[in-house]
């Protein structure tokens, strides 16, 4: 499955750059409460709960970001399995200035899917996923502009 | 005879038990100390198995044992083929490979078995299951037939060159040299596509080893209890009289349920041997979906050659054919598949060849019509296509073009898929075609109403799809049948019982025979403790195989019957009849004798038996036919499309099925409903979508369409008989029937409903949203 979208951040690039590079702070934007831990440099590993339709359950994973270029662009890479199924997934993120205290967030990805999660949950699973995406990008907004907020 | 039975609406005999809750399935089976099997499946289509750390499960309270590969030690073992070989010839390439119990190194399909838990009950089952850690290392997954055979592929079989399991060529006449003299050349790909059986009850199997007596009886949703008792004896290294093997009532077979050999049917008997305990296994829904085989995947590249008044003058068609992950039932889908693209036309040039491709999906086996709705549906294309073309009405290529009844027995010169030559018994096709337009009224339809209602900006259609159905195929099967002291009959056979209703269509075979009510007759079927030789029930067999095979121990019990009274009245054999449980004398009613009193006399308890006889009115008899019988039909219906949502509906729907003497019509005409609700479902509902790394998508009933009451039709079957002389009854089988045509029936009546739009229709299954997405191709040009 392919994910594609774009998100204007109200603050700028080089503090959306620190936020997205921090697991920890994208975590905490995630819904189903992940936790993560620093394996490497640029190694993570974590849990997360996932509920699509009817099914749900723990997923468990790593993260890794490659292809760094500080502060516009990198790939992230998960990698998760949990007993309903397993996820894969490769994404590109790619940040712009949009005006003062705006930038602008490109993202294109490739998800794989299997297991119980795809079997039955696949009809749903497009728009689950896009509802977290959108509930992070929003809690990421809300964390940038609190951290950018005395500016 | 005194009283024919056969060919009556006779109320079936099992409908008591069925409705009202008394009949034994699988699940219903209790043992003390029963204890429960779940599977760990493969949630990855391909994959190397690294290792499995099974210690956790293995210490979960309730868990009595867990199983992998490796803990099977010598006794693992793929399974065995389930249908011959085909011979070593020079056009056949045939790479045999086969399901195996668990997997031990690399996984073939997503759902594919893993490892199995044996508990207290299947809650603690489950649980344990997913203490279970998988090490495995994914690779791309072989789905699609074109890309699976690219030299780049990755391979299924590893030990394989290609993902080529098999390759046939076969060829009468010379199409070449027709296609010279033609005056219509057309080619087209035909695209047609998997769906599942879907019956209503899934999978199921309890086994129980009994120490003591060293005596295994198995329960299994099989249609074929015999050769999985004679397979499991071999296995264990049993006498295959320590094997009951008992196929009780079961919730719809069509073709998935055949003698398998399922990892399923190989670990639980295996398991409780071990164990020394009875274990239970049923399938639930999402695992019939990936671990239960399904059918249809083929890519047909197909070219017909026709003069301008359209007759055929030669057919090729070249096609992939999608096995899945194994190939255990050989060709005969795809050979079943050539058979039928002939249809049941008079073609004299034919050139077809079939390439038998390993994906990384679920195992392809028969499912009811077993190849034969895409040849179907290849033939009754390239006909509508070849009919616009030339100009000509649908039904007039067909009528050019079918076989005459004077052509019969016609030989096709060609393999079928018993590997003997492909011949037509018998026939007298264009009268049924002809019954059928009258029945739905074709002439009236499309000279008045049809143009009436398009006017008044309706989207309505007509289609009328004629087919062949390849039945009653050997190698044998056999009955024995018995008078009992209390004057009823006990009839015993081989084959299992899915829902056909053979508690009645056989007992009244025995019935007319011997002059007893129907209801007095009791029959045994799936048990191997009652009979132990045949195959089983499918390819529309039952009642031509062992429906004659029950006629002729019959026969011969009614012999001994007349024999014996003749005796006992003293008046000869001829001058005697036997009705109402009782032998009379023709002209003197009341000289008579009960069936109760003579069976009685047969086993006598004092005197003695003269040598040279047996006690008893008795008699096991058999039939295998020269060669199957083929049976003829045509559908016809009448749609409307809303042309806004693509949903169809089905104002009228007709079938005329020829298929030799009719035994039940009221049983004949409940098949016809099930075989077109199948085939509703494959033309225009039903779909499983696999995506590019070989996971099923749709593996639930949320999202796997089957059609329900709303979309069925009310079915009008007409009927032609014209009596198979391959055996005495003259039946042919009807099994397959209602489904075989409907794809293709689907496909000309929604071009025509849609005929404002030149639409050509050449894949399979549609569905209303896949009916969209063409139209508006179309239209975008």
């Amino acid at each position: 499955m392919k994910i594609e979208g774009q998100y204007t951040f109200d603050g700028p690039r080089p503090i959306l750059w620190e936020l997205v590079r921090d697991p920890q702070v994208l975590a905490t934007c995630l819904p189903g409460s992940p936790s993560v831990r620093k394996t490497g440099e640029h190694e993570y590993e974590g849990e997360i709960a996932i509920r699509v339709g009817p099914i749900s359950g723990a997923f468990a994973g790593q993260l890794s970001v490659t292809n760094e270029v500080p502060p516009a662009s990198c790939t992230l890479t998960v990698e998760g399995k949990g007993k309903v199924g397993f996820v894969k997934g490769v994404g590109n993120i790619d940040m712009t200035d949009q005006g003062p205290g705006k930038t602008l967030m490109k993202y294109t990805g490739e998800v794989q899917i299997g297991g119980k999660v795809a079997s039955v949950g696949q009809r749903l699973f497009d728009s689950v996923s896009r509802g977290m995406i959108d509930q992070a990008l929003g809690k990421l907004n809300e964390t940038l502009q609190a951290r950018s907020g005395g500016r | 005879m005194t009283k024919t039975l056969i060919g009556q609406r006779v109320l079936r005999n099992e409908d008591a038990r069925l409705l009202t809750g008394l009949a034994q399935f699988v699940d219903d089976v209790e043992i003390p100390g029963l204890l429960h099997a779940a599977f760990l499946r493969s949630d990855h289509a391909h994959a190397r198995l690294v290792g499995l750390d099974v210690s956790a499960a293995r210490q979960r309270p309730g868990v009595i044992a867990v199983f992998t590969a490796e803990d099977m030690g010598a006794d693992w073992a793929p399974g065995p083929p389930l249908v011959s070989p085909p011979p070593t010839a020079k056009d056949v390439t045939f790479h045999s490979r086969r399901q195996v119990p668990l997997v031990k190194d690399k996984i073939r399909h997503a759902g594919e078995a893993l490892a199995v838990v044996i508990a207290e009950n299947r809650y603690i089952a489950e649980d344990a299951v997913e203490d279970i850690l998988v090490d495995l290392e994914p690779l791309e997954a072989v789905v699609d037939l074109e890309d699976a055979m690219r030299p780049d592929s990755p391979r299924v079989h590893d030990d394989l060159e290609s993902n080529l399991a098999a390759h046939l060529f076969q060829k009468k006449g010379d199409y070449d040299a027709a296609r010279q003299q033609a005056d219509l050349v057309l080619r087209r790909r035909i695209l047609i596509d998997r769906g599942a059986a879907a019956a209503m009850e899934n999978r199921g199997i309890v086994a129980d080893w009994d120490e003591k007596s060293q005596h295994l009886t198995i329960w299994d949703t099989t249609q074929a209890p015999i050769p999985i008792r004679n397979g499991t004896a071999a296995r264990l290294g049993l006498s295959e009289n320590q094997v009951r093997v008992i196929a009780p009532f079961i919730g719809g077979g069509f073709g998935p349920k055949m003698m398998m050999f399922y990892p399923e049917e190989l670990v639980i008997p295996w398991a409780a041997k071990k164990l020394k305990r009875p274990i239970k296994w049923i399938e639930d829904r999402r695992e019939n979906f990936y671990a239960t085989t399904q059918e249809r995947g083929q890519v047909h590249d197909v070219e017909i050659a026709l003069s301008k008044d359209g007759r055929i003058l030669g057919l090729k068609d070249i096609f992939l054919h999608d096995t899945g992950a194994y190939d255990p039932y050989g060709l005969t889908i795809p050979l079943n598949t050539q058979c039928h693209a002939l249809g049941g036309y008079d073609i004299q040039n034919f050139t077809t060849e079939v390439s038998v491709v390993f994906t990384n999906k679920t195992l392809v086996t028969p499912v009811r019509g077993a190849g034969r709705p895409q040849g179907i549906f290849v033939i009754e294309r390239m006909l509508d296509a070849a009919a616009r073309e030339l100009g000509l009405d649908p039904v007039e290529i067909r009528r050019r073009n079918l076989i005459p009844p004077t052509a019969f027995p016609y030989e096709h010169g060609i393999i079928d898929q018993a590997f003997a030559p492909l011949i037509l018994d018998s026939g007298n096709y264009w009268p049924v075609m002809e019954k059928a337009l009258e029945m739905i009224g074709y002439a009236t339809f499309v000279r008045d109403e049809q143009p009436r209602l398009r006017k008044a900006g309706k989207h309505v259609g007509i289609g009328i799809a004629p087919f062949v159905e390849s039945t009653g195929v050997g190698p044998y099967e056999g009955a024995r049948v018995t008078v009992e002291a209390s004057g009823k009959v006990f009839v015993a056979t081989g084959v299992g019982t899915q829902g056909q209703g053979h508690f009645t269509t056989f007992a009244q075979v025995v019935a007319e025979q011997l002059g007893v009510e129907v209801s007095d007759v009791r029959l045994v079927s799936g048990d191997t403790a009652e009979f132990h030789w045949g195959t089983g029930t499918f390819a529309s067999r039952g009642a031509v195989v062992a429906g004659n095979a029950i006629h002729a121990a019959a026969s011969i019990v009614r012999r001994k019957v007349l024999e014996l009274a003749s005796k006992h009245l003293e008046t000869p054999e001829d001058e005697l009849e036997l009705e109402g449980g009782r032998v009379r004398v023709a002209d003197i009613p009341n000289r008579s004798i009960s069936l109760a009193e003579l069976a009685n006399l047969a086993n006598p308890l004092r005197g003695a038996v003269e040598p040279g006889t047996e006690p008893g009115l008795e008699a096991t008899a058999y039939f295998g036919p020269r060669y199957g019988a083929t049976a003829f039909g045509v559908h016809a219906m009448i749609i409307e499309i809303d042309p806004e949502t693509m949903m169809i509906e089905i104002k009228r729907y007709v079938t005329v099925e020829d298929c030799g003497t009719v035994l039940n019509p009221l049983i004949l005409e409940g098949q016809i409903h099930g075989g077109v609700s199948l085939g509703i479902g494959n033309a225009y509902y039903e779909k499983l979508h696999y995506d590019e790394n070989g996971q099923l998508l749709n593996a639930s009933f949320a999202d796997y369409l089957i059609p329900s009451a709303t979309e069925m039709p009310r079915i009008e079957v007409g009927h032609m008989e014209t009596r198979s002389p391959l055996n005495e009854l003259g039946t042919k089988g009807v099994g397959e029937a209602g489904t075989i045509p409907v794809p293709a029936l689907f496909a000309q009546a929604i071009e025509n409903a849609l005929a404002d739009r030149q639409l050509e229709i050449l894949e399979s299954p549609l569905s209303p949203n896949r009916l969209y997405e063409l139209t508006s191709r179309k239209e975008a040009g």
